[in-house]
């Protein structure tokens, strides 16, 4: 925890000598008021009966109840569960795939315009007879998609048009800026290559009557990312509105999304780079499909790299081959930024960090004691931790490997879908695996240990640095970048164990590095730091019997001002902080406890929560 | 349902209006209906039946229908949809032929009870009647005083939190394990004694924000924990108070403005409850065509005994 005084290479400071630097405390508390001072939560990555998937696999709650159980109402699940959130959420965004977005319920409901196909009208038959034949039509449909064979009347641009229509003003009806902010959103669907994974969610800045004078593009247009952005640009040219891009499971690509040629393997260009890092403006890091930070076979000495990793293959579950891993992964793709950065001037992959859940229920239900799974068949249930969740030609992942994240902190100045969709594009955001810990991250040459025992330090944060998402540049001579960096627990979850920065740099030879500190910790009392910078575990209180833990461990807020001892300036660089807390029960421990059910030995009990906060970059004068 | 047999009682002039039983799923028959030896006997019986029948049909007068111009190019039109191009004469005379036994197929399957028990016409006609219904509710215009009075029966939903603009001093239990109260005693005297004391240096380091401008409840809540929201919309303007405990220590608190929570007049937030009272007016006139339906039935559930304590 804070102390009265810190001992740094300048001398011991105290709290009653720091005073002097700050001004004297505002009279008016709105004075100086211009930066965030709160995180606004949400995610902008949530599926509801109007995916085709989705309504496939039983969804029956639509983006109407999405809203309304986001705000923080109590909506019925698709299969008859009353279910509420701990807290409302901030903001949302409802991001139904744009391929067929809302027909398959159609075809369900039985859209006589689309009854007069003979395929359609089978499929609507399969569809109400419910289980085995649902899935069934299901399947025939992905297959057809596949094959490019839906039938034509699926794919009239009229009738995407009037739902296109339909989806955008149920946001807008739900958009209450102050206290629930809804942005408007699709997800661009591309799985080529037979599963490889090149989702890319659109996010718009815009209302509805802006965002209606385009429809989404879908891959019946293309499966190519870099049309995507085409698409982004004519948006933005034809409307005057605004759109970014957010692409989610590298780790399910298969060496695909943060490759480092074209789409077509063509070796990168500048004007690629550019594109690529004008658009891709953040990364969803984490999810119920696993988290996709760092693979630990590339980090060995990442302790915490091992986490909710999904890597026996992609979409299809075809498996890997070696090499793949290397542009899956966040970090990796922040250390091949740098190298390309190098070559071309630019950097394509300078995204920030964003969590989702990317549920396929409507429901935006993250938190461990309180997870709606997947799909209807993993909302909660005796046997969902044991069912499979993907099973392709028998190559299976299992229930329990699906993950209860994530959300994304942003700071914004003020709840508005502009504000926040401006905060998403300058990165000021970070990524959680589900609780609402407050993270703090800034960069500078001149922070000082006092900052960190500053009351305001947010006003320090703003007046000597940059927040995350930032960029540093041409480092004072004999100076290092220095980094205020400070976590306050969820209210409502486990106290933290550490806070670390991870650091990725350029050696001599131009190749990309990486080390993580640890910087601040709990219990900072009896836990010290080993001469090789390690730090020992913080414990684990977590009560497999009755899903409990105890806040004995760990210390509840964490600060500090971390200097980098190891900084060149004449080498690119990033930092993003990571902050972990202690062990709590993972969700399948509450599902034992509330069904009085075993479950298998292979399953985790415990799990440490964590924040991403997006990166700062260092970038050396003339590069 | 919990119990071996339960019974949904009809009122007493309803059992005259009484249908079959086996509209109902897992009702009596369905249970009688999956036996094999029954399944065998019931088989027979209806092909005997249906034998009888059809030999009594053709001698009767025959039944008429008109296979229309308009049917035709129907028939015509989706042919062209998916070949591309029109039919030929031969062609429509096959579509046509090949309608007028679809016409008689399904006349006299429907004679016979061929829908019944069949899960996919089921579900596809109970599908249509919940249109219905769904129409109805679409198409009702709300009057003021529908508006009023759903605005006025869930008051939460629309109220507008109150607003404070509060500062905070914050004391960490960890750091003051032994003499938290003392502290906070000795933190009050001093903020009291001098009412523009430098609180901003007092207390204890932490992230939350030692000024609080014009925060809503639901955002103080978000921030310091419930329990600490709905204690200080309370407390009195303009003097400290402490200690207020919230998720992370306790903290001495002084409330500079604050604005008191209301409910706003319909006009205000009309879009909102015109929203809200669409959407439970829909379930509800669903629900209740539903319930006036279940009305006309009495509907018996035996439960079988292996199924009796967990359902």
């Amino acid at each position: 925890m804070a102390q009265d005084s810190v001992t740094t290479d300048a001398g011991t400071i105290n709290a009653e000598k720091t005073k002097k630097h700050f001004q004297k405390d505002a009279y008016s508390p709105y004075a100086g008021r211009n930066f965030p001072d709160r995180p606004l939560w949400g995610e902008m990555h949530l599926h509801t009966s109007w995916s085709p998937d989705a309504v496939g696999g039983g969804t029956r709650v639509g983006p109407e109840e999405a809203y309304r159980f986001g705000r923080g109402e109590e909506v019925i699940s698709s299969t008859g569960q009353p279910v509420r959130l701990s807290r409302p959420l901030d903001w949302l965004a409802v991001a139904d795939h744009s391929d067929v977005m809302g027909v398959m319920a159609e075809v369900i409901a039985g859209n006589p315009g689309l009854m007069q196909d003979p395929v359609l009208r089978r499929w609507n038959g399969m569809m109400n007879a419910g289980q085995d034949q649902a899935m069934a039509a299901v399947m025939e449909g992905i297959a057809a998609q596949s094959k490019g064979q839906l039938p034509k009347a699926i794919t009239d641009p009229k009738l995407f048009k009037d739902i296109w229509q339909r989806y955008i003003s149920i946001a807008d009806k739900y958009h209450d800026p102050g206290r629930f902010s809804t942005l408007i959103a699709y997800e661009w669907t591309s799985n080529y290559g037979g599963g490889n994974n090149l989702h890319r969610n659109v996010i718009y800045r815009d209302s509805a009557d802006v965002a209606k004078q385009m429809l989404p593009l879908t891959t019946f247009q293309t499966e190519n990312p870099e049309e995507l952005w085409k698409w982004m640009e004519r948006y933005e040219e034809k409307t005057g509105g605004n759109v970014l891009a957010i692409p989610h499971n590298g780790n399910l690509s298969n060496g695909t999304m943060f490759a480092v040629e074209t789409f077509d393997g063509k070796p990168l260009t500048k004007e690629w780079a550019e594109a690529r890092s004008k658009w891709e403006r953040l990364y969803e890091v984490t999810q119920g499909k696993g988290t996709s930070e760092q693979h630990p076979a590339l980090s060995p000495g990442d302790e915490f790299a091992k986490f909710e990793i999904w890597d026996k293959g992609n979409l299809n579950v075809v498996p890997k081959k070696p090499g793949m891993l290397n542009f899956e992964y966040a970090r990796e793709a922040f250390k091949n930024g740098l190298e390309i950065q190098r070559k071309l001037g630019v950097n394509p992959f300078k995204f920030g960090l964003v969590g989702a859940t990317d549920a396929h229920t409507g429901l935006t239900a993250a938190e461990e004691n309180n997870f709606f799974g997947k799909f209807p068949s993993s909302e909660p249930d005796p046997e969902r931790w044991n069912e499979d969740a993907f099973n392709f030609e028998g190559r299976i992942v299992k229930g329990w490997e699906l993950g209860a994240s994530g959300y994304t902190g942003v700071w914004a100045t003020e709840n508005s879908r502009e504000a926040i969709w401006d905060a998403l594009h300058r990165k000021e955001t970070y990524a959680t695996t589900g609780p609402r810990m407050t993270v703090r991250f800034f960069g500078g040459f001149d922070f000082t240990a006092e900052d960190a025992q500053s009351r305001q330090p947010a006003v320090a944060g703003y007046t000597k640095g940059v927040p995350m998402g930032g960029d540093l540049q041409s480092a004072p001579s004999g100076k290092a970048p220095t980094f205020l960096v400070g976590a306050l627990k969820d209210s409502l979850s486990g106290n933290l164990d550490r806070i670390q920065i991870i650091k990725g740099w350029l050696d001599k030879q131009g190749k990309a590095q990486e080390r993580i500190y640890n910087v601040s910790w709990g219990d900072a009392d009896k836990r010290k730091l080993d001469a090789k910078g390690n730090l020992p575990p913080v414990g684990n209180t977590v009560n497999v019997s009755k899903a409990t833990w105890t806040n004995t461990i760990g210390d509840p807020e964490l600060i500090t001002v971390w200097s980098d001892p190891d900084f060149d300036a004449k080498t690119s660089a990033f930092y993003y902080a990571r902050v972990l807390e202690i062990p709590t029960p993972r969700w399948n421990v509450y599902d034992a406890v509330h069904y009085g059910i075993k479950i298998g030995p292979e399953v985790p009990v415990s799990i440490q929560e964590r924040a991403y906060t997006s990166p700062i970059w260092y970038t050396p004068q003339g590069n | 349902m919990s119990s071996k047999s339960n019974a949904m009682n009809s009122p007493p002039n309803a059992s005259q209006n009484s249908g079959p039983v086996s509209n109902i799923p897992g009702a009596r028959i369905m249970a009688v209906l999956s036996e094999p030896l029954l399944h065998f006997l019931l088989i027979g019986a209806l092909l005997f039946c249906a034998y009888t029948y059809l030999q009594s049909d053709t001698r009767s007068t025959p039944q008429s229908f008109v296979v229309t111009a308009g049917k035709i190019e129907h028939l015509a039109s989706l042919f062209s949809r998916t070949w591309q191009r029109p039919p030929t004469r031969l062609e429509l005379e096959g579509l046509i032929g090949d309608y007028v036994r679809e016409e008689i197929a399904y006349r006299e399957g429907m004679k016979m009870g061929l829908d019944q028990d069949d899960t996919i016409i089921r579900r596809r006609i109970r599908q249509k009647l919940d249109f219905i219904a769904d129409d109805l509710g679409s198409q009702i215009e709300p009057t003021e005083e529908q508006l009023t009075t759903f605005l006025n029966e869930s008051p939460d939903s629309y109220r507008i939190d109150p607003r404070i603009t509060f500062r905070q001093v914050f004391l960490d239990p960890e750091r003051h394990a032994l003499d938290l109260e003392e502290s906070m005693a000795k933190l009050l005297d001093t903020l009291k004694s001098d009412p523009i004391a430098d609180a901003l240096h007092l207390g204890d380091q932490t992230l939350l924000e030692h000024q609080n401008a014009d925060r809503s409840k639901r955002e103080v809540a978000s921030n310091f924990g419930q329990q600490f929201a709905e204690e200080i919309v309370k407390l009195p303007l303009q003097q400290w108070h402490g200690p207020i405990r919230s998720a992370y220590g306790v903290h001495a608190v002084y409330i500079t403005e604050r604005t008191d929570g209301r409910l706003p007049p319909l006009n205000e937030v009309r879009d909102l409850v015109r929203r809200d009272w669409e959407q439970k007016h829909r379930t509800d006139l669903v629900e209740s065509f539903y319930q006036g339906l279940m009305k006309k039935y009495e509907v018996a559930i035996e439960w079988p005994d292996t199924a009796a304590e967990e359902p």
